[in-house]
């Protein structure tokens, strides 16, 4: 994001989403979340039964985003083993046979999403090994997964230092950072760089997608959840600002290897990882394999982490409480449906259809149905009552100005980048120019989510309510 | 590195360092994850 906005000035406006936007957002689901003492549909059918359905529309995105996220993870567990003989190619032949490999070689792309062609059994196996993995983390239970999480957060940030310090060492480093880093203030006048910086908060902290109401549910009842959003907040920040310098100091390295301007660098998201990020790794001068192991495995570790987070909190946890079912059962079943439904994203013509539903569902199903909720839960359950559970056990004490900020401006910044990045394109023309039938499964597949939420709400819910507040 | 970004460095650092110090100095109550 920060590389597709012009670079430093990019940074200001970001710090200024997380503080208005994503921290009150955070804070009010944890809040309700420990509240009502569930995740997201227990929530909303604690303010009311007729709003039930708001909780579990972002339940059947978290599910859609996880099995599309996963084939990703597979694309980082195929590359660590590539990586380690550089199957791309090494210096300039590596330089130009990264991008054929990964379009030709890994995922074997169709002409286009009417076209799947085979499944790609290497990413399929990879995929296997993904969820088998993720089962043996989830089955236990939120006690074993906060324990796993120590090791899986702590690992990427080790591999991150190695890689920054990498990343330092290479010509042409400092010409990345410059780029990262310094500020052009005549940018913030432009529209698109806060439309920029606010969908990037939406999504790096992982709100909307149910998830943080049932994380919120497992704080203990006397834990500051005040507290605990900032630090989620900050901490998930730091880390993004921490990795940019990894990245930009490789960015810079690409630009004096290749001798190319910055904008002829593919800086972001799929292709800054698995395009730029080989090319890189073919023109070191040393330890070539070595990073790129460590890149791949750090990848690796961060999509597990958050893989496992949103299956869990985002779906077999309000699964469990609704119904009422065995965690062994929920998590093995789900974990079988979604790699089945993964497969579809495993076939030539899969990388079209990873990024139409990622439209899909962390576009428009994260922003749409976060900017509901703050609105359901600012002025129907009310901000000042959770403010008021919020300050129960805060040191911190919030005062009103998290209420407008939580009824006002949070949903209006999300609905500014859904309508301002998202109708106003989508509706004009196809998204992406995919074909109009490929490109409108992104409104069947809001509309039949949304259908089967209110088919949800309408089942009586088996497992008592306990509400933790006063 | 140019000014500009030498001063970003500092206070982006500034930011994020102070504000997980500030949260985490007032850590204490909570405890393990429970379903």
């Amino acid at each position: 994001m920060t590389y597709e906005y012009g670079g430093g000035a990019f940074l200001i406006a970001w710090i200024i989403g997380l503080i208005v936007m994503g921290i009150p957002w955070m804070m009010m689901e944890f809040g309700m979340g420990r509240y009502f003492q569930r995740g997201a549909p227990g929530v909303f059918e604690g303010i009311g039964k007729k709003w039930e359905w708001l909780g579990w529309w972002p339940v059947f995105m978290a599910f859609l985003i996880v099995t599309y996220y996963t084939v990703i993870i597979a694309w980082a567990l195929r590359y660590t083993v590539s990586s380690a003989t550089l199957a791309w190619g090494a210096g300039e032949a590596g330089a130009a046979g990264a991008a054929p490999y990964f379009f030709g070689d890994i995922l074997n792309l169709s002409s286009g999403p009417g076209v799947l062609g085979g499944l790609q059994w290497p990413i399929v196996g990879a995929l296997a090994l993904v969820w088998v993995a993720l089962f043996f983390i989830m089955f236990k239970g939120a006690r074993v997964i906060g324990k796993v999480a120590v090791w899986t957060v702590t690992i990427p940030w080790a591999l991150l230092v190695i890689l920054m310090i990498r990343g330092l060492t290479l010509p042409g480093a400092i010409d990345g950072l410059n780029y990262y880093l310094t500020p052009d203030m005549a940018v913030l006048g432009n529209i698109d760089v806060w439309f920029g910086a606010f969908s990037q908060i939406a999504f790096t902290l992982s709100l909307g997608m149910a998830g943080m109401f049932a994380y919120g549910s497992f704080i203990a009842k006397k834990a500051d959840v005040t507290n605990n959003a900032f630090i989620t907040s900050f901490s998930n920040c730091a880390t993004s600002f921490f990795a940019g310098f990894a990245v930009f100091s490789t960015v810079g390295f690409i630009m004096h290897a290749l001798s190319i301007p910055v904008g002829e660098v593919s800086g972001a998201g799929l292709g800054l990882a698995f395009v730029s990020y080989p090319v890189a790794i073919s023109m070191m001068p040393a330890l070539a394999a070595l990073t790129g192991v460590i890149f791949f495995l750090c990848l690796f570790f961060l999509g597990i982490d958050s893989a496992f987070f949103l299956t869990y909190g985002g779906v077999i946890s309000p699964l469990m409480d609704k119904f009422g079912w065995s965690r062994v059962k929920v998590t093995a079943a789900i974990c079988v449906i979604a790699f089945l439904i993964g497969l579809i994203f495993t076939t030539g013509g899969g990388l079209y259809w990873l990024d139409i539903v990622d439209r899909t569902a962390s576009f428009y199903g994260l922003l749409i149905t976060g900017a509901l909720a703050c609105i359901v839960v600012g002025w129907v359950y009310g901000a000042k009552k959770l403010r008021e559970h919020l300050n129960e056990t805060s040191d911190f004490k919030i005062g009103a100005w998290f209420d407008w900020l939580l009824k006002v401006v949070v949903p209006a910044g999300l609905l500014f980048v859904v309508i301002y990045g998202g109708f106003m394109k989508d509706i004009a023309a196809p998204y992406e120019g995919y074909p109009l039938w490929a490109a409108s499964m992104i409104w069947v597949i809001l509309a039949v989510t949304l259908g089967l939420s209110f088919v949800l709400q309408a089942i009586k819910t088996k497992t008592p309510k306990e509400v933790s507040g006063k | 590195m140019t000014t500009g970004a030498i001063v970003a460095t500092v206070v982006m650092s500034l930011v994020f360092i102070g504000g997980l110090w500030f949260c985490f100095s007032r850590m204490g109550k909570g405890g393990e994850w429970k379903d």
